[in-house]
């Protein structure tokens, strides 16, 4: 199983946290009670593509920091994957995802990092309760100048949804899958797992 | 003093407790302030609450233990910080943050700190050899014993899940000029051929009484209040090496009159760390110290529901009212307490407890990996200079922190030494240099000794022949002076005082200040009603960190029962029952534990299942 970081990035109210909601929700027959204090979220998926290929992404979320650009850069850190969320409804909240593509840009110096821009709530369009104020071609050809994936979805109803985190998979996938098994000797330090204290007890030393 | 009104504790809050009609579990019900999901909430206002329960100002790791502690509690907390970067006076900085940091400080923006020297090399910059982000420097180096309420809190309020941790076991003493390893496992000092058969038995018999010293009181009650030294060598016949390793290598005491129930209690707590992961003591955290663990806490107060606002000042705050005020003209009403650290304290402040206690740091960037300190697959070391062991006669100790580039503060080639001292001015200055000339000779000496490795040395040659590199030829290894010095990308000299005496955890009489001045405010103060915090002390450990959080915190709530009484539903289990391949991670697992990972911070970092 292969295990990435994916952030969320973009403005209150555009639909972060609802995109993972759904994405988590629908990878699962049945609905999993969520766990406070969960440090970020995790889902696994299969990649379409690759049946053979678990993919683990561990989502973390703004939890708010974003309201005052407040974000930390253990928050940006390892990423490598990131959702850019803006709003089709909100005229200029394609600008300020731009604005957090330069940031993620920025401040994460991996070149492989997979950026996806997604714009959320077409169900608003659709049922004509809104009108789309960001066609979907401006973002689109933003997204092919940066190279960045793009897709448009619907986190109310669900559409798009899983095709978002179905091609960063893949995309990682891809990106990874050479270098994982080139490079499996370069690491000669291992972390330490706090959770995980080793059997010998300190006083047996001695007694 | 009444106590505040309890709020639902945690574990009242918890969704099984709750009435879950739902599968959902509605998290817009009111009553259900905790977020349901990690960091996960519905849409917050834009503009800032206009009442909170706490607010605190500073970053720093105690201000982020307590926001963390409080918000887990069910408090409304809001924490700002005047800078634009987390952490306060435990931040983790880059080079291009440390130059504003020391402008900062030399305009007297941060009381508490002053007289702030940094030089930098021309090697770091932009289209430089090294970049400002390499590097991580932290204000308040620490270290964390594997066996301590800090990494406790981490574990249980999961904090530790944004965090890489790797183990630190080599703490050199610095004697006659040179670097002695510590011998602090029971093989290592029975297998020691240095030491004579009866020193061991005796270093045997002190180790196993240490370790229960507090429930002997017969045997120490009568140095009570004399210095350990004394004790060591009178009831357990040790000498003056082992004397000193135990007291300054061990113990990371200051001074040689340490008295014996101190020291022993700081011996014991080595001693106790050992093997609690592994064959070594302490564990630091990659990226830097305590201005990561400040990030990991706030992030775990944000995913609690605390609102966070950096380049956020304080300008007043009337108790009367209950108003504090920012320098962005924004109001809050603060309902129950207002934190602040000392270093964020406002203009016509007049309530800040006298700092009493200075400490001198030095943090040197050099260009050099420094392994040869480091042990087996480390990437770290401490180094202690004893009382009068440099020759600029030292009173008091220097401890330093060698931290090398596995654990990513700083690129591949290069190091950071951090040295302090709680010796006071000029003296502490000239310590901290004695100490580092020391370092730099030694390092010169110890890298230059393995010429065979050398590459330099023996130089393969366009043909393919190997040929002697002659400027080296005729030299004796051993006499071997190193011509080149030692390369300094960057060196900080700063003074910084404290409220927390350098061999005690916080003393809650500091916090009492204003509690008790209730009544008398001070006229025309910005800063009447303001609870302090302290800032960082001159221990080298995260051992006082907790302590003071706690204090403060039952300072706010009325009773530290909450504190952290965090009881997350084992998230674990469930999803080893919803995992896809169980086995392919456990064999993940067994190969982290082998040698193996190829991107560790990728794929090994946080693996928790």
């Amino acid at each position: 199983m292969l295990q990435f970081k994916l952030v969320l990035l973009g403005d209150s109210s555009v639909g972060k946290s609802s995109i993972v909601h759904r994405f988590v929700k629908d990878s699962f027959d049945e609905f999993r009670e969520s766990t406070i204090g969960a440090a970020f979220l995790s889902q696994t998926i299969k990649l379409e593509n690759e049946p053979d290929v678990t993919i683990k992404f561990e989502i973390w979320d703004t939890a708010g920091q974003e309201r005052y650009k407040s974000l930390a850069p253990m928050y940006y850190r390892n990423a490598n994957a990131a959702l850019v969320v803006y709003d089709v409804t909100q005229a200029d909240s394609l600008a300020k995802a731009r604005s957090w593509v330069e940031e993620l840009k920025s401040k994460v110096s991996d070149k492989d990092l997979v950026i996806c821009l997604v714009g959320n709530k077409v169900d608003l369009c659709e049922d004509g309760s809104e009108p789309k104020a960001v066609e979907k071609e401006d973002a689109e050809s933003y997204a092919a100048e940066h190279g960045l994936l793009f897709h448009e979805v619907s986190a109310k109803s669900g559409s798009g949804v899983s095709a978002v985190f179905q091609q960063i998979g893949s995309k990682l996938y891809a990106q990874k899958k050479d270098s994982l098994a080139a490079s499996s000797q370069q690491r000669n330090t291992v972390n330490v797992e706090l959770q995980r204290p080793s059997t010998n007890d300190a006083t047996s030393c001695c007694s | 003093m009444n106590a505040p009104e309890r709020r639902a504790s945690m574990a009242e809050r918890r969704p099984s407790a709750l009435d879950a009609t739902s599968p959902f579990m509605d998290y817009r019900r009111p009553s259900l302030i905790v977020p349901h999901l990690a960091g996960i909430e519905d849409p917050l206002p834009e503009t800032t609450p206009e009442k909170v329960d706490v607010m605190i100002a500073g970053t720093g790791l105690v201000e982020s233990i307590l926001a963390a502690a409080l918000s887990w509690q069910g408090s409304n907390v809001l924490h700002i910080d005047s800078n634009s970067y987390y952490g306060d006076g435990s931040a983790t900085l880059t080079i291009d943050q440390l130059k504003q940091w020391v402008q900062d400080t030399n305009a007297g923006n941060f009381r508490g700190y002053e007289n702030a020297k940094l030089q930098v090399s021309s090697a770091i910059g932009v289209n430089s050899r090294f970049q400002s982000k390499d590097f991580g420097i932290d204000l308040s180096p620490r270290i964390l014993f594997a066996k301590s309420d800090l990494l406790t809190v981490l574990v249980k309020s999961r904090v530790h899940q944004y965090l890489e941790f790797q183990s630190l076991s080599n703490f050199h003493t610095y004697e006659n000029d040179s670097f002695e390893k510590l011998t602090n496992t029971k093989q290592e000092i029975f297998t020691n051929p240095s030491l004579p058969l009866m020193i061991k038995r005796n270093l045997m018999k002190f180790i196993k009484f240490v370790l229960e010293w507090e429930n002997q009181p017969e045997v120490w009650t009568d140095y009570a209040d004399k210095p350990v030294a004394t004790f060591l060598h009178e009831k357990f016949k040790l000498e003056r090496p082992q004397v000193f390793e135990l007291i300054f290598s061990i113990g990371l005491c200051y001074n040689i009159d340490v008295k014996t129930p101190a020291a022993l209690q700081r011996i014991r707590r080595f001693l106790m760390s050992f093997d609690v992961y592994g064959p070594f003591p302490v564990l630091y955290s990659k990226f830097g110290g305590p201005g990561e663990l400040s990030q990991g806490f706030c992030r775990s107060a944000a995913v609690a529901g605390a609102t966070y606002k950096l380049n956020s000042k304080l300008v007043s705050f009337d108790p009367t009212s209950k108003t504090a005020l920012f320098s962005d003209g924004s109001k809050v009403l603060v309902t129950e307490q207002v934190l602040m650290s000392p270093s964020q304290a406002p203009e016509n402040s007049q309530n800040v407890p006298e700092q009493k206690y200075e400490i001198q740091r030095l943090a040197c960037v050099v260009e050099k990996p420094c392994s040869e300190w480091f042990g087996e697959g480390e990437n770290a070391a401490v180094v202690v200079f004893p009382p009068n062991s440099l020759k600029s006669g030292n009173r008091q100790a220097v401890q330093s922190l060698i931290m090398g580039a596995g654990s990513e503060v700083c690129p591949q080639g290069t190091a950071l030494w951090y040295l302090s001292t709680t010796e006071v001015g000029v003296r502490g200055e000239m310590d901290l240099d004695a100490a580092l000339n020391a370092l730099e000779e030694s390092i010169m000496r110890e890298s230059s000794a393995d010429l065979e490795n050398d590459e330099s040395f023996i130089q393969v040659g366009v043909n393919g022949h190997l040929t002697l590199n002659s400027v080296k030829l005729g030299q004796s290894f051993k006499e071997y002076v190193p011509r080149e010095r030692l390369n300094f990308l960057a060196k900080l000299y700063f003074k910084q005082r404290t409220s927390t005496p350098a061999f005690e955890v916080v003393d809650s009489g500091i916090f009492d200040v204003n509690t008790t001045n209730k009544g008398k405010l001070i006229p025309g103060a910005s800063d009447n009603g303001v609870l302090y915090t302290s800032l960082p002390s001159a221990e080298i450990s995260y051992d006082e960190a907790i302590t003071a959080a706690r204090v403060l915190f039952q300072k706010i709530v009325g009773s530290d029962d909450d504190f952290f009484d965090l009881d997350f539903e084992d998230e674990d289990e469930r999803e080893d029952e919803s995992a896809i391949l169980d086995d392919e991670d456990d064999a993940m697992n067994m190969n982290l534990a082998g040698d193996m990972s190829a991107e560790p911070v990728e794929f090994a970092g946080e693996m928790e299942i």
